[in-house]
């Protein structure tokens, strides 16, 4: 704002140098009421006819009583505050909406499958049925391993050694759908002792793995662990 | 007392989105306490953690 008092010196100075008369003009223009020369506190209107409406009240009553500093962290402190609901509000919103679309609590009881290995010999499948799908468990003997192992990987449709597909070599555990068109395999059948797929032919070994027929891949292999206390856990 | 809490927390724009992100995980924590306390205090002894002690004996590791 540093024009504005050199620009009413300016008009000031014309003033002076022009006729008396206007002078009142001069005093609109500038509007400055230091030039009516009374106290600086209230108002007054340059304008005759000044009406009550136009007169700026005392708000001194109003006024805080507290400092200036004390009157900014309130302030400050208010909209942080509010600042901190709404955040907390629109962070719980989301949380919600994500939560909602989450499973709930009875799909994730069924989401896993206990076994207790004990129960199965050696040599023997069992299938079980875990999330509308059935799993098949062998208990491979250790010439099956053998027989698992020895094969040459690389010649496979699905390179995958046995290794891979298995935690302990003991236990097999895969997804009984056939990767070919979602049939069930039938156990201990087919030409290579494994899993032989009756919709089309697919024959599976002893590791699950797809050895002949049109089926693509080897046999999914789910999600697994073994606990502690001798059982397994799927999912 | 005020300036300097002003000074420390309001000042620059950095602190105070810092106090206000800290004041709403704070804020939170306790609301969520105290609006369980609420729920629980209103449905007394009809949640399952109030009867579970009827039906399943011992084991509190299930």
């Amino acid at each position: 704002m540093a024009p504005l008092p050199a620009l009413s010196r300016a008009v000031a100075r014309s003033a002076a140098r022009l006729p008396t008369t206007t002078t009142t003009a001069v005093r609109a223009v500038s509007s400055s009421p230091a030039l009516r020369g009374s106290d600086s506190s209230t108002y007054q209107s340059p304008f005759r006819g000044e009406s009550k409406s136009s007169r700026i009240p005392d708000f001194s009553k109003y006024m805080s009583k507290g400092s200036g500093a004390g009157n900014a962290l309130f302030g400050y402190f208010m909209v942080g505050t509010l600042g901190a609901i709404s955040a907390a509000g629109a962070k719980s919103t989301v949380q919600e909406f994500l939560v909602n679309m989450s499973a709930s609590a009875d799909v994730l009881a069924m989401a896993k499958v206990e076994v207790d290995l004990a129960s199965i010999p050696e040599g023997k499948n069992v299938i079980i049925k875990w999330r509308g799908k059935p799993v098949f468990i062998r208990h491979r003997t250790a010439a099956e391993i053998d027989e698992a192992n020895q094969v040459n990987v690389a010649s496979l449709r699905d390179p995958e050694s046995d290794e891979q597909r298995v935690k302990r070599p003991e236990w097999l555990v895969m997804l009984g759908v056939c990767t070919h068109l979602g049939c069930v395999p039938i156990g201990e059948a087919g030409d290579f002792g494994g899993w032989f797929c009756p919709c089309h032919g697919s024959h599976y070994d002893i590791s699950g793995r797809i050895r002949k027929g049109p089926a693509p891949l080897n046999l999914e292999i789910p999600a697994y662990d073994f606990s502690d206390d001798g059982k397994l856990v799927v999912g | 007392m005020a300036s300097a809490l002003y000074n420390v927390l309001f000042r620059r724009n950095y602190t105070m989105l810092g106090a206000v992100f800290a004041g709403a995980f704070v804020f939170e924590i306790g609301y969520d306490n105290l609006m369980n306390k609420v729920w629980d205090n209103n449905n007394r002894g009809r949640q399952w953690k109030d009867i579970r002690h009827k039906y399943v004996e011992g084991g509190d590791d299930e």
